[in-house]
């Protein structure tokens, strides 16, 4: 392993089911502490691990089906994200994890796929947080996760996710603007129905409540139940299609949720070497998410 | 490689003899293995098995990226939504997105009426590569609504007022709601396939012996050449199968005899079909690669089998004239005629094993002095085939029978065949393909060593 971390080897893959509760439970002591000024200011010294992950055929189906990627025996990139992100959330739901499981807001990721995994391979998963940071709107964290198949790297996602309010690592340095952003020819647009936030958390076991009812949405300050963050960025890959290759880097930046149901234009257009991919509301013309698929090098 | 010259060129040469066509090739097949319905591809749909094989047949023969002239493929079953299914695949596959496609469906004839179709293009110059296929899913089949609902529900979308649409509306009736799901049987006679075997089993005085030892020997066949390797460049493995799921290696005449018949109960001969000779409702999917002889030069392609010819054929089974799968037993004695040849001139019958007794029927007919005089207008018996020629490496009684993906499996694996027979042996091999199909329909074709 690349990481010098202490690594904690799990037997299985942690089941998804309670972290959101636990999640809650975690949030509120967190709170407390905070105001109390206990909260620990750095992530868990130690990386979660799985050995010999084998993929569902069912299950992988399920998920092509959702994001629309071809039925074949390779996982989407997305796919590996779904079956390595519960060690990520059991980091997260750690009693040492400064900052609170839910409520978090996913603002990027990044995706490297060095080399194309199939149903038959056996993957050895690896989670870690790193880079505790501050951002304009609260304190940012990296949620590293690997996935190997005989000690060769065949994956990599990096997940970033803000905590909004908490600040425990001061204030940033420079408080860079947004980009604006100026809708372009949409080459599409995305259908996605009330129900898309429930199917999601189906097919990716991350049951987050802001996307499975408008009371679970509510309770977190959105109007109505939100796409899951890695749902519209998986169908930005699948979007781009077979032309990604074999070896790849793909990212997502969140620009703002997308409340269900809706209809967002897309636009997935060739850039360079590579493809550039912008989601955004049809009507007003805010940007959802924008990513890139390029060659990796 | 001495190209023939093509259509266009010697049709500026003015009074010049028809122009002899190009050669069509068989260049390549891939396949996924055949799962049973409900099984290991029980949520894989037509196209994510399509694909499946596409992109394996892509691998296998280094097209990446590549413009191919036209890919052709069909399903028995499919969804309404699936409408443009074989361009979708193409979409989804490592092809390049520039290749054009279209769908065509036959009956169980649709995978090799595809291989046909497209060797035609090819031969007449328009084409110079093309992929065909077939795929079929029975455990992902399409369910509608009733018809009466149907109407219901359109004229409802027309309605321009609230009287019209109430009128709509209350036509519903509960009833309606109960699915339609699609009819394995005969829209004109009502009886099934099995049903229609039947009547042609008795007829023809089959015995459930004769059919087992067919079923026995296809299985054997089929796992021996599983065995021997023959199918590694021929089937990508696909959601956890490596073989086809139906074969049976271990499987014997006893184990066979032990089932109880499945079709022809109501008659007044003993029923004889069972399970283990008549094929499974099975899903998967095949393509097979074709191009010109210059075509596969550019590519470093070893030419397999040319797609010599292939007749149609269709009988007048709705009056009981002919048994339903019958119409090959008419059609090749056209398509041998044509070129001047007999069943004895060919090294390999391939004839689709809807049922063992569909094979045994075909032949009895070919072997029948008063057939051949009274039907197909012969001076007596067509011919006969002896069982080390047919289905040599097994057929659908093994591996399963996803309709439009037979086609597929079986030119891809005779033109394997005849290849190998070619260098081992020299000279020019030969096969006949036979496959029936639902209406009365079939349809034959044949391959030679290239």
């Amino acid at each position: 392993m690349t990481d010098e971390r202490p690594v904690v080897l799990l037997p299985q893959v942690p089941p998804l089911g309670g972290s959101y509760v636990r999640g809650v439970a975690a949030g509120g002591r967190l709170a407390v502490e905070r105001r109390l000024g206990r909260a620990g200011a750095s992530l868990p010294a130690l990386a979660y691990e799985v050995a010999g992950v084998r993929p569902d055929a069912e299950h992988l189906t399920a998920y092509q089906h959702h994001v629309g990627e071809s039925g074949s025996d390779r996982l989407p990139a997305g796919f590996v994200h779904v079956l390595a992100f519960p060690l990520a959330t059991a980091l997260m739901v750690r009693a040492d994890f400064p900052l609170p499981l839910v409520g978090m807001v996913h603002l990027a990721n990044r995706v490297e796929q060095h080399a194309p995994t199939t149903l038959v391979e056996a993957l050895d998963l690896h989670a870690h947080a790193e880079n505790l940071a501050p951002h304009r709107s609260g304190t940012a964290v990296d949620l590293v996760t690997e996935a190997r198949v005989d000690d060769r790297l065949v994956w990599r996602g990096v997940s970033t996710y803000l905590a909004k309010g908490v600040r425990l690592a001061g204030r940033p340095a420079d408080d860079e603007p947004r980009p604006s952003f100026v809708p372009p020819v949409p080459t599409g647009r995305w259908h996605l129905d009330a129900g898309t936030g429930r199917r999601y958390a189906q097919v990716s076991g991350d049951r987050n409540p802001i996307h499975l009812s408008a009371l679970g949405a509510k309770a977190f300050g959105f109007p109505r139940t939100i796409a899951h963050g890695m749902d519209t960025a998986a169908r930005t890959l699948a979007a781009v299609g077979p032309a990604r290759g074999d070896a790849f880097v793909w990212t997502v930046q969140f620009a703002a949720p997308v409340l269900l149901p809706s209809s967002p234009s897309v636009r997935v257009a060739r850039d360079g070497d590579g493809f550039g991919v912008d989601v955004w509301h049809a009507r007003s013309g805010k940007l959802h998410l924008t990513g890139r698929v390029d060659p990796l090098r | 490689m001495a190209p023939s010259p093509s259509p266009r060129k010697s049709s500026t040469s003015g009074g010049a003899p028809a122009p002899t066509a190009r050669r069509a090739l068989v260049l390549g097949g891939n396949r996924i293995p055949f799962a049973r319905s409900g099984g290991a591809y029980a949520h894989a749909s037509n196209q994510d098995m399509l694909t499946a094989a596409l992109d394996g047949l892509v691998a296998r023969y280094g097209l990446q990226g590549e413009r191919i002239g036209e890919v052709a493929a069909g399903a028995v079953l499919k969804h309404s939504r699936d409408f443009n299914l074989t361009r979708e695949v193409v979409l989804g596959s490592a092809l390049s997105a520039t290749t054009p496609a279209y769908d065509l469906q036959q009956a169980c004839a649709t995978g090799l009426e595809s291989v046909v179709s497209l060797a035609n293009k090819i031969r007449l110059g328009q084409l110079d590569s093309a992929i065909a296929g077939g795929v079929d899913t029975t455990s992902d089949a399409p369910i509608a609504v009733s018809d009466r609902l149907r109407r219901a529900l359109l004229d409802l979308s027309r309605a321009k007022t609230v009287g019209q649409r109430l009128a709509a509306a209350s036509r519903i009736r509960p009833k309606d709601l109960a699915p339609a799901t699609p009819r394995t049987s005969e829209p004109r006679t009502g009886l099934s396939m099995g049903e229609h075997q039947a009547l042609t089993t008795a007829e023809w005085g089959i015995t459930r012996e004769a059919q087992d030892e067919v079923a026995l020997r296809s299985h054997q066949r089929l796992a021996a050449a599983y065995d021997a390797g023959f199918f590694d460049d021929l089937v990508t493995p696909y959601r956890g199968l490596a073989r086809d799921a139906n074969l049976r290696p271990d499987t014997s005449l006893e184990k066979l005899a032990q089932l109880k018949p499945t079709f022809g109960l109501g008659l007044d001969v003993p029923a004889t079909m069972t399970a283990g000779n008549s094929t499974p409702l099975t899903d998967g999917a095949s393509t097979v690669l074709l191009g010109s002889d210059e075509w596969a030069a550019e590519h470093r392609l070893t030419p397999l089998a040319v797609v010599v010819d292939a007749e149609a054929g269709a009988v007048d089974f709705v009056y009981g004239e002919d048994g339903l799968l019958m119409a090959p037993v008419y059609a090749v004695p056209r398509l041998l005629a044509r070129h001047g040849l007999t069943l004895a001139d060919f090294d390999y019958v391939e004839i689709h094993e809807a049922f063992a007794s569909t094979v045994l029927t075909t032949l009895a007919a070919w072997e029948s002095d008063t057939f051949g005089k009274e039907r197909l207008g012969l001076d007596g018996a067509f011919g006969t085939v002896d069982v080390d020629r047919l289905n040599v490496h097994g057929s659908s009684l093994a591996a399963g029978h996803p309709f439009a993906a037979t086609g597929g499996r079986i030119v891809a694996t005779i033109s394997k065949e005849l290849h190998l027979r070619q260098q081992r042996d020299g000279g020019t091999p030969r096969a006949l393909v036979s496959v029936c199909a639902a209406g009365g329909l079939g349809l034959t074709a044949i391959l030679e060593a290239a």
